[in-house]
Formats: C-alpha cells, structure tokens, sequence
C-alpha cells in the first residue's frame, strides 16, 4: 500500500474550519488549502496549519502585511 | 476596560508542558484520574452533545477515558502545548486557552480538566466559554482549588524564610470553593453548580512529589517566581520540613490535591427559573401547616 509522502497531507477537520476565529479579533478566518494557512483580515495574521493541526497562537502566525 | 493582573507566565506553561510531555505517561495520574471523574458525571446528563471541547486537553487523556461515553458526537481538543497535543489523537486546535479561537454559539458541551488553574483571567474565559456554548449548552470543568499543595507550600515557604528571612512565590495561588461559585454566576452561567473533591497522593518522599509535578508539566510558571533556579540547599531544606511534618511510619509523604468541578449551563428560556420574589400563589406557612 501507497503511503502519502507529502508532508502536510493531513487535512484539516472541516468541522474546525466552521467553528475557529481569529484568537485576537474573534473576526472569522479564510482558509487558504493551498499554503495550509488561517487567514485572519481583520488581524492582518495567517495561522499555519500543521498536520492537519490550526496552529492558533499569535506568536506562531504570519503576518500579512511584513513582505 | 482594565486588563487583569499577569499572575501566570504562559510562555513558561507551554515550555514547562512541552518539556514534560515526553514523560507524559508516567506522571499524568492525577489527569487521567480527575479526567475520569469528571467522565462520570456525564451519564448523569440525560443528553446527547453532537459538538463538544476539551479545553486544555494535555495528552488526550478525557479523549481516551470518554472513548465514545457520555453521548459526545465530535470532540475537538485544544491545547496550548504542541508537544502534549501531538500525543493526542482526532480533532485538535493549538491554542492558548487563555484566548480560545472559537466562534460563539458552537458547542452543545466543554469540558477542561486540570488546565484552568494556570489562566491569568479565568473570570473572562469562564465568559468566552458560555459564550461558545450553544443555548442549554453544558460546561463541565474540573480545576484545582485552594487547599491544593498546601504541604509543599508550607514547607517551601517556613525552609526559604529560614535561610533568606523572606520568600517567593513557589505554588499558585489557587480558586477558593467560595470565589468559584461567584465566578461561574459572573460568567454568565445558568444554574451553576460548585463542588470539591479531596484527592491525596503518596509518594515515595518530597523529591517524587517535586519530580511529579514537573511531568506533569505543572512545574512553577508564576510570572513573579523567583528567576534563577531554586537553590538545591533550599529544596533539600523543604523537602526536610515536607518530611517531618507529614512522613508516615514508612517515611511517604501525603500530597492533597483540592479538586473544584465547575458546572453551569448557557442560558436558554426553555431552562427551570426562580420565580420572582413576591410571586408565590401560597404561603409557605400554609404548606408547612406551621401556626408558631
């Protein structure tokens, strides 16, 4: 049997992405399947997804705006 | 609004979990114990809960011990510690669950065992927590309460005011039965239940204690502690006092551990009420054929 080799192909639980918000702002989240990223608008921040696990902690995010 | 007081370092909560999440297994006894407790109390809710939260879930041990009890459709748990939540399996969210991520009206139930103790503003997270619970929604919580390591306290306290004529702060200050109840009315929470549970643990002597604590990731995180590393003279002398005063014949040592569980419902109209003063149809005498 194929194991999946990718790293980072542990999807996340659709069920999260109904009940998460932005740790900061409580603003909702935009989720970004491609780079495995939260987006929050209203905190300018992306949260990464690791493993399938939102990572929702500010000192771990991305900013938008810093490139 | 005022921010409240930073008693607990947070930073040093998730470092001292993650460090300890190794060794999980052999010192998450008093988790896995209260996790079980609190378990129990669930089949007592006549109720089925499609989406609940365990709110600093460490390692996954309520997961593990509900293993499908107490009518939980889905569970997701969120912890502060990476290293603990990879232990975990299923739904998880990394978060602080001084701030947790979630919308409002989501769950039908939330449940934290042991992780309260370390928030530096539980009356507002107690309030997040309401909020997130749907209407007739179900907080169950279990956290340790004054009383808790009231042993070591003493022991640290009387061996650093021997050697330095004053102390530092060593083991938290800890929510009183009383102040708890008030808390949970503050929050928000209809009929909100308080109640307390004694567990005392032995070990081998104070430095198993010690060592414990550090597995279970419950090491000193106060944000006021003292910042070098507690002289080894120090410990010696508390673990001497610790000894004398509480070693039984076989020279262990009792550890009590204060357990507050904390319940209360998000309201909901269809909810049991008191009525308003001053409405009652009968008079109580009456019922009570009570004539003086």
């Amino acid at each position: 049997m194929n194991e999946p080799s990718e790293s980072g192909t542990d999807e996340v639980d659709p069920k999260l992405l109904e009940i998460l918000v932005c740790p900061l702002t409580k603003g909702p989240l935009t989720y970004d399947r491609e780079n495995q990223e939260l987006i929050s608008e209203t905190a300018r921040l992306a949260y990464p997804i690791r493993e399938g696990i939102p990572i929702m902690l500010v000192e771990e995010a991305r900013g938008l705006d810093d490139d | 609004m005022a921010r409240p007081p930073r008693i607990f370092d947070r930073t040093a909560v998730r470092r001292h979990r993650d460090r300890a999440a190794a060794a999980a297994a052999a010192h998450d006894f008093l988790i896995r114990e209260v996790a079980d407790r609190l378990a129990d109390r669930l089949p007592d809710v006549r109720r089925r809960f499609p989406l609940a939260l365990d709110l600093g879930c460490h390692g996954g041990q309520l997961a593990r011990v509900l293993d499908g009890r107490g009518g939980i459709g889905h569970l997701v748990q969120a912890e502060l510690s990476g290293a603990m939540l990879a232990a975990a399996a299923g739904s998880r969210v990394h978060c602080d669950e001084e701030a947790p991520p979630f919308a409002d009206d989501r769950f039908d139930l939330v449940l934290s065992v042991l992780s309260l103790h370390w928030l530096n503003d539980l009356p507002g997270v107690l309030a997040r927590i309401r909020r997130m619970l749907k209407p007739d929604g179900l907080f169950l919580g279990a956290m340790l309460g004054a009383g808790s390591l009231d042993e070591l306290r003493q022991a640290l306290l009387a061996a650093e005011i021997d050697a330095s004529g004053g102390a530092s702060p060593r083991v938290s200050p800890f929510v009183d039965l009383r102040d708890a109840g008030g808390l949970m009315q503050a929050a928000g929470f209809a009929l909100p239940v308080v109640d307390t549970d004694r567990i005392v643990l032995s070990y081998a002597d104070p430095f198993a204690l010690m060592r414990e604590l550090r597995g279970l990731g419950e090491a000193n995180a106060l944000a006021d502690r003292a910042k070098v590393f507690t002289r080894r003279a120090l410990i010696a002398a508390a673990a001497g006092l610790y000894h004398q005063r509480h070693a039984d014949a076989d020279g262990r040592v009792p550890a009590s551990f204060q357990v507050i569980y904390l319940t209360g419902w998000a309201p909901d109209a269809g909810q049991p009420k008191p009525l308003r003063p001053g409405s009652a149809q009968a008079r109580l005498g009456d019922v009570l054929g009570d004539d003086g």
